[in-house]
């Protein structure tokens, strides 16, 4: 099949869209990117902090949204909904409708003149009502694009023709009234769906009260009362009396399984939501007293369990198991909770504040959009897909991503973002991409040599900086600083007309260095490098003074002051601009094969995956079956793994680009992205042999934990469930007939050793009893829990069991369940199970025929040696550790090295599929480049002054320095480096540097300040 | 792994303290238990000391174990010897508890190896101040005869930092000589130390606790003496403009730094030419100001040496005694290493075992720091 297309449709721009987009575009890809709303990024930037590390949730994400919104393989169209997908894959012609948005984006200068001025006043969404905006606004402060709307349902001149103010007042022209809906015809050979969901509305909740009492929030109003870019600066008071509560009760579960509203789903997120946001409440409020009032608490994700236990024991967080069942507002504004505890007694308690947990539910529109794209929804109305295909929508050549099928958190949609693109693949043409190259790229000047021409240029940015600073002084001043050849002050530098001023100002004044005093280089400075670079000077040759966050933002009050201060840093720019020197970035040249580590079903989809793009795959395993865990998996409701799994190994085996390599070891590893080399050895004859390759995925797996507990091993009646799945499958029961089956849960999980949850157990016990009472139906059967964790969809096995007659006894981890064989002597004596229980008040006591134990999931001691070998890290509990737990859930901190399945955390099979494909995405954005570049701004090594003290080595969070140990001094490998700098402030001797902060150049930075100069200060 | 005795070894001791450690160094000799011992020696014009290795039992005898004074700190010699690794030679090396620290500290950066190495430490009475000691060292040996015999920590005549120094006694150490009511004890603080005392055939019977009911006396007068002294100390360096005419007469001998045992570089960044600007950075400063001070890096080198250094100093004072100008280099240094070792939750040279902070990330460090970034946000979100 001949592939054509080079273009995907990706619609809804929040995280997963993000993701998708930046991956495929990575590829060499081009990409459209549709979004309904104004902005992209979707809810994301709507959170204050994000479990469980409470990163500023923002701060994680708009490195990824500008980078999106920069990359010249992606085109974003916001405002815009699809009109219709007609075709097949590889070849979709998709009709887009981009909405007016009456302001031209070419001219806008996001000054925010124009809201100011506007008469309407609407209850903002972003900030979830909690502050209005106007007709004509930008969706929030760090919205991508920039550029302002105008909101046509609201404008009073659009509806009513009167008005015009914002024309009035726009100091760039950029009204047009007259702009029209705009609609776009793309030719795809893919799409992926990532519209996500929308916040469950509890208004129809009457007995919570939400709008009709005033201190009860969601959990998403709450998020933006915390928030310190919120609309109460982080400040927390509750609307009725403007007081800092005192104590806040979180509702969990409120539009979250509950069959009542056919939502017997769970969303997943909320219960750590709440605990987060208790969390950061008591932060704020040194003596609150948050209650959580829940079902079960599903802290199921990586690290959560910590989380949770944490929250409990250092915040004092009160978790309260039961129902609420009505909320009263008293006189004073109070909230008087009524709910039911597990016995059957009702209680009382008062709270300052409510905050509604709610649930997430599938978009209003998307069974509109399901009708464009002839795609199916499943029985809750999220977008349907299946347990061995999680990103395939139920049309060839359609993936989805992010909640839009399920709810998910933030690092599961990510993956699922990434492993949707590799599904996309299939239908798209991938050209191994030559070393990038600019479009018109202009030829360099160099500079060496030539003395420095620094030109400065002082931005307004409306009256951002100008409100405040006097900028026209600034620029005059600078002018006077040495090397200084022009100086000039723009009204928003970053605008394209200021732009084109600064490349024709470096023609005219022959300038080989630019200084812009604007705002931060965080988010500009990508921007003014690649001007200059247009100019044909070399992007490194550019230096920002931040003079909006740290001079008219933080000395609001004091205008001269900021004024001195904005000299000062200008002055500091200057000096250090004149030090600075062209850097190059090194070319690392990418050998595209990879070298795939365990062939479960992690190993296995990944390697498949990457192969059905067009590469080459080394497939170790160190037994001499594939399968690896997936082996001693039977069922999985109505799908058969078994099936699944033969179909890959016969897949694997037809597949050329896959070379395995069964029972065989790794011994060494080395090298660094692009340029591995691997020594493994065959188990039966002991040969080595080296592979090449440039790209490695962990695929290592992990194990059931071998408990002591519970008599495990002492009668044959006492099984784990893996071992019962296989006594289902194979039908090998004790003799006589089955009367009573006894579960215990958290066999080893959630405690002192492993305070993490296995969180498949208890999915699998519940299924394993399914089938179980499918075949014995008068089977009695018991599960003894402390949560039950059936997130998602899986909330349905957990409700048919118990409609099966199960009965569920929630046990406490200081109480556990006895377990006691009847006689000693009898081999095939029965059990005896004791087991607190809540509901009854009393010790239940049950005779097992069977008790089964659902073990946790253990990281393997050999994840050690390959951590080492790797230069990579694990957790605490073992299993191995990505680079960031929220944005980064595939890669390593260590480049060119991937992670999927149970080796990063323990998930379910959907889960691991949907990994494996993404660890294929993730590595097949640099396999499809014949090079990449290296970081310019990189460490370098003065081996004159280098003691050999290995201080370096121990901060390199990516293994790039390392001390020679024949000649004592550090040696840097440029192409793992990635510029961070820990290495060079933690050097002693001054022996490293960092290229363009080098101490040379920030000495001169510092010591142009006046005040340094003893006599003349003083 | 630190393992401090409960008792101590009680040393025969004849006359004073001198005679009874060396005669105890001697007997190591005679045992073959160490190949050299290093110790400090006074250097024939008598005023001054040097470190010296020892492999001659009779040069032995001319050695002085307790100095008077800190020319060179001991950790800087014991690095000529092992810089390169574990060196052929067995050694025993009798130290003050401050340059314990200083050893521990360049052993966690490798520029000391302890493998063949046996540390001993001694409850310090505090050094006299070089130029004082130069001036007159007859006197100076009386002095610290006296102090010894006196057992006085409280003397006036030691360096001004000996004066707040809290860390006198047991350090780091594998044995440590104890002085108490004229007795000399040894107690052993490693395996190492341990394994030597019974090869040694020493009992640990002595009890240790009025021993250690004294130091911790004396320690406590010490804090508080330092306290009072750190208040004097931060007037005269908090604010950019009190640190610049502290520093202001300073003639940038970079004296402080060659002496300091934890300045291990192989060249100081500040002695090279990128430390200074250029020729025509400075006229055109000059023209531009009206005038500029040279040489201009004075305030950077001692605040960039403070950055480097502050993490890892152990307060010796060499700095100050070789401070040909007299500014308090050893107090202000003193003053900032404690704060900025306290943000660390780290004390330079307390264990060989505790990493440099760099090396290693806590979950909840930095808590007074979070402390001021949390009431900064609280005060932006009220002003808002």
């Amino acid at each position: 099949m001949g592939l054509k297309s080079r273009t995907v449709m990706v619609i809804g721009a929040g995280i997963a869209g993000i993701q998708a987009s930046l991956d495929l575009a990575e590829m060499g890809l081009d990409v459209h990117l549709v979004e309904e709303t104004p902005t992209i990024g979707g809810r994301m930037p709507q959170l204050d902090k994000t479990f469980p590390t409470n990163d500023c949730s923002m701060c994680i994400l708009a490195p990824k949204m500008s980078e999106c919104a920069r990359h010249d393989n992606i085109t974003i169209h916001i405002n815009s909904q699809i009109d219709s997908v007609i075709g097949n894959p590889g070849d979709f012609t998709a009709k887009i409708i981009e909405k007016a948005k009456y302001v031209d984006p070419e001219k806008c200068v996001s000054c925010g003149l124009c809201e100011e001025k506007c008469p309407v006043k609407i209850d903002d969404e972003f900030d979830e009502g909690l502050r209005t905006r106007g007709a004509i606004s930008r969706y929030f402060l760090q919205s991508i694009p920039a550029e302002y709307t105008i909101d046509e349902e609201n404008c009073l001149y659009l509806t009513k023709g009167v008005c015009q103010l914002c024309e009035k007042v726009c100091p760039a022209d950029a009204i047009n009234y007259e702009d029209e809906d705009k609609k776009i015809e793309l030719n795809v050979g893919a799409v992926i769906v990532s519209t996500g969901i929308d916040p469950f509305d509890p208004i129809g909740f009457g007995h919570f009260g939400y709008h009709k009492f005033e201190n009860v929030v969601t959990s998403l109003d709450f998020e933006r009362m915390l928030s310190a870019s919120g609309p109460m600066g982080g400040h927390v008071v509750r609307a009725s009396d403007k007081k800092e509560p005192k104590s806040i009760a979180f509702i969990q579960c409120v539009g979250s399984r509950d069959e009542s509203i056919d939502h017997n789903y769970c969303s997943s997120a909320c219960c750590m939501f709440a605990i987060k946001e208790a969390t950061i409440a008591k932060e704020h409020i040194k003596d609150l007293s948050p209650s959580i009032f829940y079902m079960d608490i599903r802290a199921f994700g990586k690290d959560f369990d910590k989380y949770y236990e944490k929250a409990k024991d250092t915040y004092n967080v009160d978790f309260v198991k039961s129902k609420v069942s009505e909320i009263t507002e008293e006189n004073n504004g109070d909230l008087k909770l009524r709910y039911v505890l597990e016995n059957g007694d009702v209680k009382f308690k008062t709270f300052d504040m409510v905050v509604l947990s709610i649930g997430l539910q599938p978009r209003k529109n998307v069974p509109k959009l399901a009708d464009k794209l002839d795609i199916k929804l499943n029985e809750y109305g999220f977008i349907r897909s299946d347990k061995f295909n999680p990103l395939q929508t139920t049309r060839k050549g359609i993936y989805v991503c992010g909640t839009a099928n399920e709810p998910k958190d933030i690092p599961e949609s990510v993956i699922s973002s990434s492993g949707a693109v590799a599904e996309a693949l299939k239908y798209l043409r991938l050209d191994r991409q030559e070393l990038e190259e600019k479009k018109n790229a202009v030829p360099q000047i160099d500079e060496t040599g030539d003395r420095p021409r620094v030109g400065t240029f002082v931005c307004h940015c409306g009256i951002n900086i100008a409100g405040v600073v006097d900028v026209k002084n600034v620029a005059e001043e600078s002018a006077k600083l040495p090397n200084v050849e022009h100086s000039e002050d723009l009204m928003y530098a970053c605008s394209q007309d200021c732009m084109n001023t600064i490349k024709k100002r470096i023609k005219e004044h022959n300038l080989n260095r630019v200084v812009v005093a604007a705002c931060t280089p965080r988010t500009h400075e990508p921007l003014f490098r690649e001007t200059i670079s247009e100019a044909g000077l070399n992007p490194y040759l550019f230096e920002m003074a931040n003079i909006r966050d740290q001079c008219s933002w933080a000395h609001m009050d004091e205008p001269e002051k900021a004024t001195e201060k904005s000299k000062d840093l200008v002055n500091m720019g200057v000096a250090k601009a004149r030090n600075i020197t062209s850097l190059d970035r090194l070319p690392i040249e990418i050998n595209p094969k990879s070298l795939v580590i365990g062939a479960g079903l992690a190993g296995m989809t990944t390697a498949l995956s990457i192969a059905e793009s067009g590469h080459e795959v080394f497939l170790i395993e160190k037994e001499n079956e594939l399968g690896g865990n997936m082996r001693k998996i039977f069922y999985n409701f109505g799908n058969d793994p078994q099936v699944k799994l033969q179909d890959m190994i016969k897949k694997i085996s037809d597949n050329e680009l896959i070379h395995l390599y069964k029972n065989t070891e790794i011994s060494e590893i080395s090298g660094y992205i692009g340029n591995f080399k691997t020594k493994i050895i065959d188990k039966d004859t002991n040969k080595d042999k080296f592979l090449e390759h440039g790209a490695v995925i962990v695929a290592t797996g992990a194990n059931e934990h071998k408990t002591k507990e519970y008599c495990y091993g002492e009668s044959d009646r006492i099984i784990t469930q893996v071992e019962f799945e296989k006594m289902l499958h194979e039908g090998a029961f004790p003799k006589q007939k089955l009367k009573n089956v006894v579960m215990i849960q958290c066999v080893g999980s959630r405690e002192k050793e492993r305070m993490y949850c296995s969180r498949v157990c208890c999915t699998k016990s519940i299924k394993n009893a399914l089938t179980l009472k499918e075949k014995f139906p008068n089977v009695n059967i018991y599960v003894a829990y402390r949560d039950i964790r059936t997130y998602g969809f899986r909330e349905k096995y957990y409700t048919q069991l118990r409609d099966k007659g199960a009965m569920f006894i929630n046990y406490d981890v200081d109480n556990k369940p006895d377990v006691k064989i009847v006689d000693e002597f009898d081999p095939d004596s029965k059990v005896n199970v004791t087991v607190f229980d809540p509901i009854m008040d009393k010790e239940v006591e049950v005779e097992a025929d069977l008790l089964v134990l659902a073990a946790a999931i253990d990281a393997p001691e050999e994840n050690n040696d390959l951590a080492k070998m790797l230069k990579i890290s694990l957790n605490t509990d073992g299993m191995f550790l990505e680079a960031h737990v929220k944005l980064r859930p595939v890669d390593f901190a260590t480049e060119g090295i991937f992670v999927a399945g149970l080796a990063h955390h323990p998930k379910d099979m959907d889960e691991t599929i949907a990994q494996s494909k993404a660890a294929a995405s993730r590595a097949m954005t640099f396999l499809n480049k014949k090079a990449i570049l290296a970081e310019g701004t990189i460490a370098e090594i003065n081996t004159a002054r280098c003691t050999g003290c290995g201080y370096c080595e121990e901060v390199c969070a990516y293994k790039a320095i390392e001390v020679d140990p024949e000649e004592e001094v550090a040696v840097i490998n440029d192409a793992l480096c990635k510029g961070c700098g820990a290495c060079v402030a933690s050097c002693r001797c001054g022996a490293l540097d960092l290229r363009g902060f080098s101490n040379e150049q920030l000495f001169a930075a510092f010591d142009s300040l006046e005040m340094t100069d003893i006599l003349i200060n003083n | 792994m630190n393992k401090i005795s409960e008792k101590g070894a009680l040393i025969k001791k004849v006359s004073g303290y001198q005679t009874a450690i060396l005669d105890f160094f001697q007997d190591l000799f005679e045992k073959n238990i160490f190949d050299a011992v290093m110790l400090p020696m006074k250097i024939p014009s008598g005023d001054s000391f040097a470190w010296i290795m020892i492999k001659d039992k009779k040069i032995l005898n001319n050695a002085q174990p307790l100095a008077p004074i800190m020319p060179v700190n001991a950790a800087k010699a014991l690095k000529r010897y092992t810089r390169k690794g574990k060196g052929t030679l067995k050694i025993a090396a009798l130290m003050k508890p401050c340059e314990i620290r200083a050893t521990v500290e360049l052993t966690k950066l490798n520029q000391v190896n302890l493998d063949d190495v046996t540390l001993f430490s001694y409850d310090c009475v505090g050094a006299i101040p070089m130029q004082d000691y130069i001036a007159d060292p007859k006197t100076g040996d009386e002095k610290f005869e006296k102090m010894l015999s006196e057992n006085n920590l409280n003397h006036n005549d030691v360096k001004p930092v000996c004066k707040i120094c809290d860390n006198f006694s047991l350090s780091a150490t594998d044995l440590h000589f104890g002085f108490n009511a004229d007795k000399l004890f040894l107690v052993t603080n490693s395996k190492k130390g341990e394994n030597l005392l019974q090869k040694l055939d020493l009992k640990a019977e002595t009890d240790l606790q009025k021993w250690q009911k004294a130091i911790d006396e004396k320690k406590k007068k010490r804090v508080k003496k330092r306290e009072e002294t750190f208040k004097t100390v931060k007037t005269k360096v908090e604010g950019f403009s009190k640190l610049t005419e502290t520093f202001a007469d300073c003639i940038g001998c970079h004296n402080c730094q060659s002496s300091c045992p934890i300045c291990y570089c192989r060249q100081c960044y500040f002695d090279t030419s990128a430390a200074k600007p250029n020729s025509d950075v400075v006229l055109m400063r000059a023209k531009d100001r009206g005038a500029t001070s040279l040489p201009l890096d004075r305030i950077m080198f001692h605040t960039g040496r403070m950055a480097h250094m502050s993490l890892s100093c152990v307060s010796c004072g060499l700095c100050s005694d070789a401070c040909p100008v007299n500014i308090p280099v050893a107090k202000i240094f003193s003053y900032v290493a404690a704060q900025t070792q306290e943000t660390f939750e780290y004390s330079a040279g307390a264990s060989v075992g505790d990493a440099l902070p760099m090396k290693e990330y806590k979950l909840n460090e930095l808590g007074e720091l979070g402390e001021m970034v949390k009431s900064a946000e609280a005060q932006e979100g009220e002003h808002e």
